[in-house]
């Protein structure tokens, strides 16, 4: 039957190509799409754990608190410690965000300082990124800080000028110089707006001497790192040994926009590659029943000679599949390949990558497939081949052996 | 001994439009296992109609079609086309082979269907092809076959399944003399030899004088026999 139904299927070359090609070049796009969404998701993710850490610990209830004071981590060097046993392969980074007034000498902005005491090879990819001029202020000069470009020009202030901090309420002296070592250029326009960078030790003395609002754990970059069967343990080993006084987050948790992101990219993606589906499962219709039409009577002989009704539509539906197929093992290798040659990194042009950057997209961006996607994709050929082919195939079924053999095109 | 196929008060009438045929008006006939039988008759008398009704092709507008005591004329699609596979052989006039199939997989298609394995369903094809004299063809396509070997082929692919019965209409009308005569002596053998029962439908002498029994047909009804 395999080789009656592949045979058939070429007895109409051109009508037949036509629809290999729209089975072809929808695979295409699916492989394609699934590997452009790849590097976006993957590209998100590794942008937000490079610059939020994998897991975040904080004081349980920290979301509902309004008080400054109470989402301290207090005596932070101790939590420190037991976190670095708990996960000795994560970089363990404290960071003091403090609501604070920066002023420059005529204008004021409500900031967030952000006190950070990164290892080197985070403070050194973060300043890669991000650092449009000076240098990041340095782990004992409490007197230093950096700010977003915007910050800058709204407060009026440049390399070397110097900016007042007004954190009333808080612990530490509430009031203190800096000195502007480092510009920003962060790609949120808001953030870029808003935030101004210090170190550790110049929050704290500015309003919390010793303590923190959280610590990231920073886990060696790669996409199995990310994953939930690699953080749910971790997440469930850190909050036993931090006790119920911390709250222990994933990065999805800490971002759940990103997750929704997440959640909603797969099916609207999904939605256009059924949309070019359809367009290739029309084309397939097209060809199976107006090969049906023109061997009407071949199949009022194979009936005659004794095959059912079930026998007529396998074979109809195997035609249907075997094209589909026939364009899935086409469209996939091209897929394979583009998806291949991506996958060693591109980038948007102009403005397309300016958006990206302020969704928190890196710029240079990597394909990747999963094989899920693969066997997403296949589904849809086959679903493609045997509804396009039931029809025509139930119509086959039908037909009574005699008139059939009678029947002239 | 009990009919291996029988009619009763059989009736065909083709409606196309408004305009009524009667291809069969009552035929009552009886056709015993081991017959070597032909219906003969003028064009037009109901022939091939009666042939189509005995294997299960067409549905009778009244009457009674039985096959080895089962009444048929009121089974589904499907039982009707396990009928067909397990128990009956077809020749048909216009040779019906199926065009994007060789010789060899024409004369094996119905014991594929039956799901014999490709192996030994070649080897019977071929010793059925090789009876006819066609062996030599298995590889060619119908397109690639004259109307005799094609019939030739059309013949292997009956007798290779062994049906109980085979119904052949007009078999040795495209054979030359000499294949003709091999074919029916090869009917022949598989008749005695074998136990399968033929009936055919023919003008050809040739065959008329070597059947065991001549059901005549004159404008759809059972003349002599």
């Amino acid at each position: 039957m395999f080789a009656l139904s592949w045979r058939n299927i070429w007895r109409q070359r051109t009508r037949s190509i036509a629809a290999v090609i729209a089975v072809a070049l929808a695979v295409l796009f699916a492989v394609i799409y699934f590997g452009l969404v790849g590097a976006v998701v993957t590209g998100l993710q590794s942008n937000l754990t490079e610059s939020l850490g994998h897991l975040q610990v904080h004081v349980r209830g920290y979301r509902e608190t309004r008080e400054f004071r109470e989402a301290l981590i207090r005596i932070a060097a101790v939590a420190q410690r037991r976190l670095s046993a708990a996960v000795p392969a994560a970089d363990v980074v404290p960071v003091l965000e403090v609501p604070a007034l920066l002023s420059g000498e005529d204008r004021a902005r409500g900031v967030l300082l952000a006190g950070l005491a990164q290892p080197a090879a985070i403070r050194e990819r973060f300043a890669d990124r991000y650092l449009a001029a000076g240098r990041l202020p340095v782990g004992d000069r409490a007197e230093e800080i950096a700010l977003g470009g915007a910050l800058a020009r709204t407060l009026q202030v440049s390399l070397g000028g110097t900016v007042y901090a007004y954190a009333p309420g808080t612990d530490g002296l509430g009031a203190a110089a800096y000195t502007v070592v480092g510009l920003l250029h962060l790609p949120d326009p808001i953030v870029d707006a808003r935030y101004a960078q210090l170190s550790l030790a110049g929050a704290q003395e500015l309003a919390a001497p010793d303590a923190v609002s959280r610590f990231e754990l920073h886990l060696p970059q790669s996409a199995a790192a990310s994953g939930e069967a690699v953080l749910a343990p971790l997440r469930r080993d850190l909050a036993r040994a931090m006790g119920a006084a911390f709250e222990v987050e994933t990065w999805r948790e800490v971002n759940p926009s990103l997750s929704a992101l997440e959640r909603i990219i797969r099916p609207w993606v999904m939605t256009f590659i059924a949309f070019f589906f359809v367009l290739a499962g029309l084309l397939v219709v097209n060809t199976i029943y107006l090969s049906l039409v023109e061997r009407i009577r071949e199949f009022g002989i194979i009936t005659a000679l004794g095959a059912g009704r079930g026998r007529v539509i396998r074979m109809v539906l195997l035609e249907g599949i075997l094209l589909c197929v026939a364009g899935a093992a086409v469209g996939m290798t091209l897929g394979l390949l583009v998806v291949g040659s991506l996958a060693k990194g591109f980038s948007y042009p102009g403005e397309l990558a300016e958006m990206q950057a302020q969704f928190g997209i890196p710029p240079v961006l990597y394909a990747s497939i999963q094989p899920a996607d693969i066997v997403i994709t296949l589904v849809f050929v086959f679903a493609t081949g045997i509804l396009a082919a039931l029809w025509p195939a139930w119509v086959a079924s039908r037909l009574e052996p005699v008139e059939a053999m009678r029947f002239i095109p | 001994m009990e009919p291996i196929l029988r009619v009763k008060s059989l009736k065909k009438i083709y409606r196309l439009d408004s305009v009524e045929t009667e291809a069969l008006r009552g035929v009552d006939l009886e056709i015993l296992p081991l017959d070597f039988l032909a219906i003969a008759g003028p064009s037009g008398s109901g022939k091939s109609t009666l042939l189509h009704l005995l294997g299960g092709l067409d549905r009778p507008t009244d009457g009674e079609v039985w096959f080895t005591g089962q009444r048929i004329d009121r089974l589904d699609r499907n039982q009707l086309a396990d009928l067909r596979l397990w128990n009956i052989g077809y020749v048909f006039q216009a040779y019906n082979l199926i065009p994007v199939l060789t010789a060899l997989e024409n004369a094996a298609f119905v014991l594929e269907l039956r799901g014999v394995g490709r192996a030994q369903r070649e080897k019977v094809a071929l010793e059925a092809l090789e009876h006819l004299g066609v062996a030599e063809l298995a590889r060619r396509r119908p397109n690639q076959l004259s109307g005799g070997q094609q019939q030739r082929v059309a013949v292997a692919r009956a007798l290779a399944a062994e049906p109980k019965v085979i119904l052949a209409d007009e078999p040795t009308a495209n054979l030359d003399s000499k294949t003709g005569l091999a074919l029916i002596a090869h009917m022949q053998h598989l008749n005695r030899e074998h136990g399968i029962t033929f009936v055919f439908s023919t003008h050809d002498p040739r065959l008329l004088e070597q059947v065991q029994r001549i059901v005549h047909l004159v404008d759809g009804q059972v003349a002599t026999g």
